[in-house]
């Protein structure tokens, strides 16, 4: 699952940083596209996290 | 040459269907049921639209915007959503040996969709006509009906959720039996289901302050456009991240071809859809007249990327299909695509389905440009070129996918295979006379939302004979989809001698693995596409620059 968990931080990570540069820069003036890209940042990652417990069986 | 003989996965994707439990079956039938339900409403509410426009029918004045209220709201929302639900949990359990896992959610997400579906008919059949998006600056006067769009919406969202979690927990389920993991496929599943998850709160984000302030809890929401385009962003993506997984799972299902780029590769491709969601979405706000120039011009750079992702899945499952069937001993340039499995009306219809994507393709391009997006916007051009997509790509692979699915679940083989693979050519030939009568008007200037369009005789002679090409080409693809879907729908009814999966026609490619036999179509349709939409984004500010102010000065609203 390593690759699938990198994936979606990667993903995450996207998403985080273009909700921080809407959250940050009021001057653009739509506050909608930082709550809904942060959200989304948090759901892909609780999705990686969940993928990191999953133990293949042996 | 790293190949071996192998059996179509067609068997064990349907085998595992046939075996589900009767719990299951029930609940995936219910879910293609009424995602088909929707489907046939919005069919007909768009064929009475097809018809006011084209003349032939006459209504009273505020009937017309209903009736495109109940086509929008039926047809993209409830069909497009549902059917990707049902998908996403049909897909899933074919991952897996258990079942559908968190069933109960499961089950309470398709209440919620149901009772979303009903709140959103209601609203729009007996309140103000506020068009699909459910603008609340047209429902001022009406808090009632945008109470209870927003409300439906907000419950689809909610079912939409509930969905996404049980499909992500029967694919883990999957995934935690397999010693490989994840297959490509499950994760592009599992993507998926996360991405519907975050626009369930793009919907919340949207419908929430709407639905607030027409109870009186809080002030007129402001920002409602902008948090609509948030969502509208998400709303392109899924349907089209949906249609690829599809593709793949039929080009894996019918044909027995894996990727020839390999399952980790394919894992990329589904990831960078989520990459590509954010940065991509600037263009949707060419329209604000407040948007600084410097977005203005950094949205009109990254929507450039726009379809970096479907174009990139498209070329591994053409040239997958491509060279899998020269290694099984296919020759000429095309003639490789007389080995497809066409028995099977579902390769007809994801092969139209490509071809209507690639033609969508290039005209959204020449929407997408900065310069050309407030010209083209309102005018008719818009439903011209996006059919091609939400009925040509979308829809019919939509189909294409229950025409597989559901005669594993019920038992009961496909009704006239040979008539249903005719009908996605139907289809594209209403599409093709529709989309270029509407995207002619648009750049001619037809309004998009205004459908007399007389102007007491002063409009352009032209106009009505393209409305009236327009309504004839709707007619005729609404006609071929109609077809289909009744077929797909009988399939609905359990048989009482169920047939065995293998009864399912497949390509008898029995070389698959990782063949080295050069494929080059896919290449080149996607060069000839890049070429193309330069081609028609450069004829189209030709055109725009050449015609007399009093035409293209009705382009506004």
């Amino acid at each position: 699952m390593k690759q699938e968990t990198l994936l979606l931080i990667g993903v995450a990570i996207v998403w985080f940083v273009l909700a921080a540069v809407y959250a940050f820069a009021p001057s653009l003036g739509m506050p909608g596209y930082a709550r809904v890209w942060g959200a989304g940042a948090v759901v892909f990652l609780i999705l990686a996290a969940v993928l990191g417990t999953i133990k293949r069986p042996t | 040459m790293n190949m071996k003989t192998h059996s179509p996965a067609s068997m064990s994707f349907t085998n595992r269907l046939a075996a589900l439990s009767r719990t299951d079956r029930l609940l995936c039938g219910l879910l293609i049921g009424f995602a088909l339900l929707a489907l046939t409403l919005g069919i007909a509410y768009g064929v009475a639209m097809a018809l006011a426009r084209s003349g032939a029918l006459s209504f009273l004045p505020d009937t017309p915007y209903r009736i495109l209220t109940l086509h929008g709201t039926t047809a993209f929302f409830y069909w497009l959503y549902s059917a990707q639900a049902a998908l996403l949990i049909v897909l899933a359990v074919g991952e897996t040996k258990n079942g559908i896992a968190l069933r109960s959610i499961a089950w309470i997400g398709a209440i919620l969709i149901a009772a979303g579906f009903m709140l959103s008919e209601l609203s729009a059949l007996v309140g103000t006509p506020l068009l699909y998006d459910a603008n609340p600056e047209l429902g001022l006067d009406d808090p009632a009906v945008v109470a209870g769009m927003a409300g439906g919406y907000l419950l689809l969202a909610a079912g939409l959720t509930a969905i996404s979690v049980s499909g992500i927990a029967t694919i883990l389920r999957g995934a935690r039996t397999r010693a490989d993991g994840f297959s490509a496929l499950g994760f592009g599943l599992f993507a998926l289901a996360g991405f519907l998850i975050v626009s369930a709160v793009a919907a919340v984000n949207a419908f929430l302050p709407n639905l607030l302030w027409a109870l009186g809890y809080t002030p007129f929401p402001k920002n409602a456009t902008t948090e609509w385009h948030i969502l509208f962003h998400n709303l392109h993506y899924l349907p089209l991240m949906a249609t690829v997984l599809v593709w793949y799972a039929l080009a894996r299902g019918l044909t027995g071809t894996g990727s020839i780029t390999g399952a980790s590769f394919s894992k990329i491709v589904f990831a960078s859809y989520l990459v590509f969601v954010p940065p991509t979405s600037l263009y949707h706000m060419f329209l604000e007249p407040n948007l600084p120039e410097g977005m203005r011009v950094a949205g009109s750079l990254l929507s450039l990327f726009v379809s970096v992702p479907t174009l990139t899945a498209f070329l591994i499952i053409v040239a997958s299909l491509e060279a899998h069937a020269r290694a099984n001993g296919a020759t000429g340039l095309f003639g490789w695509m007389r080995r497809l499995p066409w028995a099977n009306p579902a390769i007809a219809n994801m092969v139209v389905a490509m071809l209507t994507m690639l033609i969508g393709l290039v005209f959204a391009f020449v929407l997408i440009q900065e310069k050309l997006a407030p010209l083209l916007s309102d005018t008719i051009f818009v439903p011209g070129y996006f059919h091609f997509f939400a009925v040509g790509t979308i829809s019919q692979t939509f189909l294409a996918a229950m025409m597989v699915m559901l005669p594993a679940i019920s038992g009961r083989p496909l009704w006239r295979p040979a008539i249903l693979s005719r009908m996605p050519w139907i289809v594209l030939a209403g599409l093709l006379v529709f989309g270029a009568s509407g995207i002619a008007a648009g750049f001619l200037g037809v309004p998009r939302r205004v459908v007399d369009i007389s102007y007491d005789g002063a409009a352009p002679a032209i106009w009505p004979v393209l409305m009236a090409l327009l309504g004839a080409g709707g007619v005729l693809f609404a006609t071929g989809l109609a077809v289909s879907v009744y077929g797909v729908a009988r399939s609905l009814i359990p048989a009482r001698m169920p047939m065995t999966a293998t009864a399912e026609p497949d390509a008898g490619w029995r070389v698959v693995g990782a063949p080295t036999a050069p494929a080059w179509t896919g290449l080149v349709a996607v060069v000839v596409l890049v070429v193309a939409m330069y081609a028609a984004t450069i004829g189209a500010f030709e055109f725009m620059q050449a015609l007399p102010a009093d035409v293209s000065g009705t382009t506004g609203h």
